[in-house]
């Protein structure tokens, strides 16, 4: 009788014991792979280069320090595969509205056709409304080799030739990942690195 | 028969298990870990490393560690598909004649081959959470036909059929209702989820328990309505209990277990609210859910089939 009393007590603790081990166990796994997310490599340093924002002040290297920031190149008369780019970074300039420590960098390949003013009304065309998305003009040699050498996005023939890739600039101003802007899959796990490292800064 | 007994326990038992595998796949963000499927980045036995990656992939979208906890998700799935299967040939072999053995054994073993399927759909949808919530609510049927088949067998084996005392056919009225009320508070639990995710998404750099202010009144339907099933669930459990010595074991058995889960759920859900949702508690709160519905099913049915009395 006295066995069959203690026999559910046994039980209870054995169970709450194997809950402890599987939650120690699980959170390390999850942890395991939320640091795999971190570890992104250090693919390069965004090279140097000073271009000219849309509102007419200059853009260096030296503005990427202190943000993450997304880089693509595009140019604003280009009918194929820009408006989707547009498209995913007006989401992600949506997305992160309330993050200043988020920044968007388009480049533009075309700087005979994009002019300052034609930038500025390609920013309210796409519903920018501040400094968190820029739009930067610059010598078109400068801006292929920028492309080429500095964010390693091969360049065809211009201005239809470039890439139409999202590059991920971490903090410190280095290269930390590549996202097709035609995948969603692609896009979700941008976010989610954006995410990692605006987690890294705040600490 | 007592063969089949075994497989289908073993077989519900290794479904609640997968169960919980599915939960930490869905807390864990593995979902995605394998972006296509059946296969894992174009490999049967997912890449260990980088450099195994197909060229056509961009080694960004990899995470060894969600990679593996997805395909085990998948292997696991398998294994249990084949358990069933196994299952519905014992079931074919010795209750062919038992339209209650037979029709939940088989409709496990349909809906085991829905799921797989609909697990694709999942990945396709890349995480939808309408789709996701659907591929649990079918793990519930399954393990739940599992469950029923189990049971009936062992009706069988054991040889009593007689209700169980009338004091407690009144409580046992209850039990549908809180079936009923347990799914749509599990249901609302889900949506409470993907509010989170949404809001973790939309404010990424928040801390989650500030975030979880910002949750509308699903939240607060599913506190409301997990209070009420758990107060009643003690209040029939007590109810039950006193019948003691007029009950079967399984019967005092399950309400015990019916009633300890309930109240663990409680804790839980207070730690989860006041710890910022750590995943593991996440999983362990929708698998005891689970467990619940479980201890539901084995309560009702020993109510109804009374399998002798519990003189202990």
């Amino acid at each position: 009788m006295a066995n069959q009393r203690t026999l559910p007590g046994k039980i209870v603790v054995v169970a709450f014991g194997a809950l402890l081990v599987i939650a120690l166990v699980g959170a390390y796994i999850i942890q395991k792979a939320n640091k795999e997310h971190m570890a992104l490599p250090v693919l390069g340093s965004v090279p140097k280069f000073t271009f000219t924002e849309r509102s007419g002040e200059p853009f260096s290297e030296k503005d990427f320090i202190g943000k993450i920031s997304v880089v693509d190149f595009i140019f604003t008369s280009c009918p194929g595969v820009c408006p989707v780019m547009a498209d995913r970074m007006s989401h992600l300039y949506e997305l992160y509205k309330d993050y200043p420590e988020v920044q968007f960098v388009s480049i533009s390949v075309d700087p005979e056709t994009d002019s300052l003013p034609v930038l500025r009304q390609y920013a309210i065309d796409h519903g920018v409304t501040d400094n968190r998305w820029l739009f930067l003009r610059g010598p078109v040699e400068k801006v292929a080799q920028v492309s080429e050498q500095g964010f390693k996005l091969a360049m065809g023939v211009l201005p239809a030739g470039h890439s139409s890739r999202f590059v991920l600039v971490d903090d410190k101003g280095q290269i930390r990942g590549y996202y097709s802007s035609d995948d969603d899959q692609s896009q979700l796990l941008l976010e989610h690195h954006i995410r990692a490292f605006l987690g890294a800064m705040k600490k | 028969m007592k063969r089949f007994r075994a497989w289908a326990l073993a077989t519900t038992a290794a479904t609640y298990f997968l169960i919980f595998v599915g939960g930490f796949v869905r807390v864990s963000g593995a979902g995605l870990g394998c972006p296509d499927w059946p296969k894992c980045f174009d490999r049967w036995i997912p890449p260990t490393s980088v450099s195994q990656l197909p060229r056509t992939v961009d080694p960004s979208t990899f995470n060894v560690t969600l990679a593996w906890i997805e395909y085990i998700n998948r292997l696991i799935g398998v294994s249990i598909g084949i358990l069933i299967f196994i299952t519905t040939i014992l079931a074919l072999k010795h209750a062919r004649r038992i339209p209650r053995i037979i029709y939940p054994t088989v409709a496990a073993l349909v809906l085991v081959g829905i799921e797989g399927w609909q697990g694709s759909q999942v990945v396709s949808s890349k995480l939808e959470p309408f789709i996701v919530t659907i591929h649990m609510v079918l793990a519930f049927l399954i393990v739940s036909c599992l469950l029923y088949a189990t049971l009936q067998a062992h009706r069988l084996v054991s040889g009593q059929t007689a209700p169980a005392p009338p004091e407690t056919q009144g409580l046992k009225r209850w039990l549908a209702p809180l079936w009923g009320l347990s799914i749509v508070a599990i249901g609302l639990g889900t949506q409470v989820r993907s509010d989170i995710e949404t809001l973790v998404k939309q404010f990424p750099g928040e801390p989650a328990l500030t975030l979880l202010g910002a949750l509308g009144a699903v939240h607060v339907w599913h506190l409301i309505l997990g209070g009420l099933i758990v107060i009643t669930t003690v209040y029939i459990g007590m109810k039950i209990l006193a019948q003691r010595g007029r009950i079967s074991t399984l019967s005092a058995k399950s309400t015990w277990v019916l009633m300890g889960v309930a109240l663990i759920q409680v804790a839980f859900g207070i730690v989860l609210v006041s710890l910022a949702l750590p995943p593991m508690l996440q999983v362990f709160h929708l698998w005891f859910s689970s467990l619940y519905i479980g201890a539901l099913l084995v309560l009702h049915f020993s109510l109804n089939h009374h399998e002798g009395i519990n003189h202990g």
